[in-house]
């Protein structure tokens, strides 16, 4: 059966699920704090059985083997179940379970300065209900080994972060943001489906190892992904867009970011664990997992797409002023970077950037959950200042998490084999270097403007974090009120501590080893491979013969070049921000006055959601138009039309019998009045004498019955007591007519129920 | 391990389909109602796959309960369209108010 630690890492993802039913029944009896522990627990239990597989798998070098279950199959395909036992997931599944218990504990505290009261119901145990169930999605996403698995607990984080971005849903912003969140979800989701059908039709194989030996022989065999074209690029091509586009939407790159800035309407926590450190780096760990199935076109377009969007979210974040949208942008910005990497081929440094981003991006989050929680619910940093005081932990924490992204170290010192640095100062290296090497030493390979604007922004990223930095902490308090409700909770702060350790500990240990071990062997990668690189050409469809590992290090050259190039990156970025922000916004101001027309494109966003709007909820708005127009004049148009006819036919007729005096009928006598029952009954037993005569053969006599009838009653009384009876029956007959559905849906199953019965027992 | 056979299907079908008829009897709630068709919808398509799988051995099963799945959602945004525009003339969900027909 299943191996040990496959058990312990299911039991793993088991736990929150198991929390999140019990909090789901019995969360409102547990109250406040209560609730909030239980979850804690059950995530806290999580972290020691990943960390136990951690230690075995890295310390003592013990790698069970991993079994795979059929679990259907669907034609000749078959569905498998199982968990992907590799270095990727073990780490992955520890980074997730431990960033997710601080930040559980974080949420206690947080929470518990929260009214939580909608309605005079507490929802307090609803925000641990739904913080477990993502944890169970995210656990199992890192552990599925099928593309399958993989989207349908990819569909499950995409729902509990609606869920929790609308936890405040009495909040019209709110709720806007989780559908907003949901829809541009789903465009990125529907690619991912198109792209999962064809692996399915063309793999023939779910899994993901399955997949890409498939898709390796059919490169190999020249099978129909390769040999099908669709408007100028392979069907392989197209499937790796396409699955990719599930990662747009989830990881929030260039063409739908623009629902991540706004996913910060959600309570702090949330954002820290969902919209920056796990969910959204999802999109990146897809990419990883089905990195196999990328070709060299659809990896220049994952590059070109990070790109783009590691740009523009940086430039939006100098100017942000809510101290969550500086944050939103960042991760933006970063994960842009980890996309990047993905398609430039930095396969391990994408990985390692994402393992240290989730420690730092976490921490800062939770710093500014802290500080939005001490500031008494303010968020905009203009109206911070000077809170270093206040706070010092906070603040502290906050700067290790600001060195981090910044990627701050010192570039030519090694100390006993150790260069001093912090998160990003490796992980972003590694990036640049790779990007560095395929766009300078190969010349071709990616056009040289992918490597620049990367190192470019990595000069941006350091600026606006100090900006957000000492605008916060430092300077001179700029609103009374704000600083002096300013106060730290140690719920809250703990937390920090532990995850500022972890920034510094990831950077150096375990994670990065741990990553290499699980680097897929580079088909189709046409990266760097600095000693092979020759046998190749780069950015054509052609495979290196012996495959490489896709992360090997790079060549010392690249690093000493890069080193003279970004190294100082954090330096100048940190004094330019404290240059201007020194004394207060007044220097700020005057800037952003000199450059009005460009601050305004980045205060709005470079007009993305007005874009948007226009361009979509727009169109809709037109077609909808359109189709009201075609209702109302056309369909609408033919029915009255029909109707007018038939008045104006009627009216016509109605005329011409006037004239002739036939329409003119006499009015209904006394006598006729009195004796309407005798005359329904005598009409009754005319038909059913009628009846009884026609079924019996003898129809003479029934025609001779019916005009006795008719000369006795006359045509008029027949005519008018048939219709009384039928008014009479509907009386009758309507009175079980309740108009009320549950009546009748009562009803049907009993009657089913007799059905059923009369079955049964003849 | 005892081996799953087309009869587990079945039952568990037919109590998707008691819920479900339940559900429609007890709830108030329109949504809740409309749960309860989606339980009596899926409780079909179950019976579908697995007659399709056990006794049929072919995939018509389960296109026929995709076309199911399919007409649920069609059925549930008009339904949804509906209680919107219910809910917009009496300000409620509540069922047992829908007694405008009701001479």
């Amino acid at each position: 059966m299943l191996s040990q630690q496959e058990t312990l890492l299911i039991s793993g993802v088991t736990i929150p699920l198991v929390c999140f039913f019990l909090l789901a029944l019995f969360g409102s009896r547990m109250g406040k704090p209560l609730a909030g522990w239980f979850a804690s627990a059950g995530i806290a239990a999580s972290t020691v059985l990943a960390s136990i597989v951690l230690y075995q798998w890295f310390r003592l070098g013990r790698h069970d083997e991993a079994h795979t279950f059929l679990w259907s199959s669907i034609g000749d395909v078959p569905i498998t179940i199982g968990v992907n036992l590799d270095a990727l997931t073990v780490i992955m599944f520890f980074m997730v379970s431990f960033v997710s218990t601080c930040i559980f504990v974080f949420s206690i505290g947080y929470m518990a300065g929260h009214s939580d009261e909608i309605d005079g119901q507490s929802k307090y145990h609803r925000f641990f209900t739904f913080l477990s169930l993502f944890c169970f999605s995210m656990l199992g996403l890192v552990l599925s080994n099928s593309i399958l698995f993989l989207f349908i607990f990819w569909e499950l984080v995409g729902l509990c972060s609606y869920f929790l971005i609308g936890f405040y849903f009495h909040k019209k912003s709110a709720s806007n943001a989780a559908i907003k969140a949901f829809v541009v979800n789903r465009v990125g989701d529907f690619g991912f489906l198109i792209g999962l059908m064809m692996v399915f039709l063309y793999l023939r194989d779910l899994s993901l190892a399955g997949a890409a030996d498939a898709f390796r022989e059919q490169y190999e065999a020249g099978g129909p992904l390769f040999a099908h074209s669709f408007l100028g690029m392979s069907l392989a091509t197209w499937m790796g867009m396409l699955l990719f586009c599930g990662a747009i939407g989830k990881s929030a790159q260039f063409p739908l970011h623009v629902w991540l800035p706004d996913a910060m309407e959600g309570p702090t926590p949330v954002s820290a664990l969902i919209h920056a450190a796990t969910m959204v780096a999802a999109g990146v760990y897809l990419v990883a997992r089905i990195f196999l199935l990328l070709t060299p076109p659809a990896q220049m377009f994952v590059a070109i797409i990070g790109c783009i969007t590691l740009a523009l979210a940086a430039l939006v974040a100098i100017v942000q002023t809510d101290i969550k949208k500086v944050l939103a942008y960042s991760t933006i910005s970063q994960l842009g970077y980890m996309i990047f990497a993905m398609g430039v081929g930095a396969w391990v440094a994408a990985m390692f950037h994402l393992l240290v981003h989730a420690f730092f991006k976490a921490l800062m989050f939770l710093g500014s959950g802290q500080v939005i929680e001490g500031c008494h619910h303010e968020q905009d940093i203009r109206r911070m200042g000077g809170l270093i005081r206040r706070m010092p932990v906070t603040a502290v924490t906050f700067l290790i998490g600001v060195l981090a992204i910044a990627g701050a170290g010192i570039p030519w010192l090694h100390v006993g084999g150790f260069r001093l640095g912090l998160g990003g100062f490796f992980s972003k290296d590694e990036i640049l270097a790779v990007a560095c090497h395929r766009a300078c030493t190969a010349p071709g390979a990616i056009p040289p403007i992918l490597f620049w604007v990367p190192v470019l922004i990595a000069y941006v990223t350091p600026f606006y974090m100090m900006r957000c930095w000492w605008l916060t902490f430092m300077g001179k308090p700029r609103d009374r009120h704000v600083h002096e409700h300013a106060h730290e909770s140690p719920l809250m702060y703990i937390p920090l501590i532990v995850l500022a350790i972890g920034t510094v500990v990831s950077t150096y240990a375990v994670f990065r080893p741990m990553v290499e071990q699980a680097a897929p062997a580079g088909f189709l990668v046409p990266t760097f491979n600095p000693e092979k690189h020759g046998g190749h050409e780069a950015g054509t469809m052609a495979a290196t013969e012996h495959p490489v590992p896709a992360g090997l290090p790079i060549a010392e050259e690249a690093h000493a070049r890069l080193a003279w190039m970004v190294g100082p990156a954090f330096l100048v970025g940190y004094a330019l921000a404290i240059g201007i922000y020194l004394r207060g916004l007044a220097l700020a101001t005057a800037i952003a006055t000199r450059l009005h027309p460009l601050h305004t494109l980045l205060v709005k966003k470079f007009y993305f959601d007005e874009l948007y709007g226009a361009v979509f909820v727009g169109g809709v708005m037109v077609l909808k138009s359109i189709a009201n127009w075609i209702d109302v004049y056309i369909v609408d148009g033919l029915v009255n039309a029909a109707g007018w006819l038939v008045r104006l036919l009627s009216l016509l007729a109605g005329d011409i019998f006037d004239r002739a005096g036939a329409a003119t009928s006499p009015a209904p006598a006394e006598e006729e009045t009195a004796g309407r029952g005798l005359g329904f009954l005598a009409c009754v037993v005319v038909t059913i004498s009628t009846s009884v005569l026609l079924a019996s053969g003898s129809y003479r006599t029934a025609v001779w019955v019916l005009v006795a009838a008719w000369l006795i009653l006359g045509i008029d009384g027949i005519v008018n007591d048939l219709a009384r009876g039928a008014w009479q029956i509907a009386g009758a007959v309507r009175r079980p007519q309740t108009g009320r559905i549950r009546n009748y849906v009562l009803f049907a199953a009993g009657g089913a129920a007799v059905v059923l019965m009369v079955m049964i027992l003849l | 391990m005892f081996a799953i056979g087309l009869t587990h299907y079945l039952v568990l079908a037919a109590l998707l389909l008691c819920l479900g008829v339940l559900v429609m009897i007890t709830k108030r709630n329109a949504v809740g109602i409309l749960i309860g068709v989606e339980l009596l919808l899926n409780a079909g398509n179950l019976n579908l796959v697995a007659f399709s799988r056990y006794q049929v051995g072919d995939l018509s099963g389960q296109i026929v309960a995709l076309f199911g799945i399919l007409l649920a959602a069609a059925e549930a945004a008009i339904a949804i369209a509906i209680f919107v525009n219910f809910y917009n003339n009496t300000a409620t969900v509540d069922v047992d108010r829908a007694d405008a027909m009701n001479g």
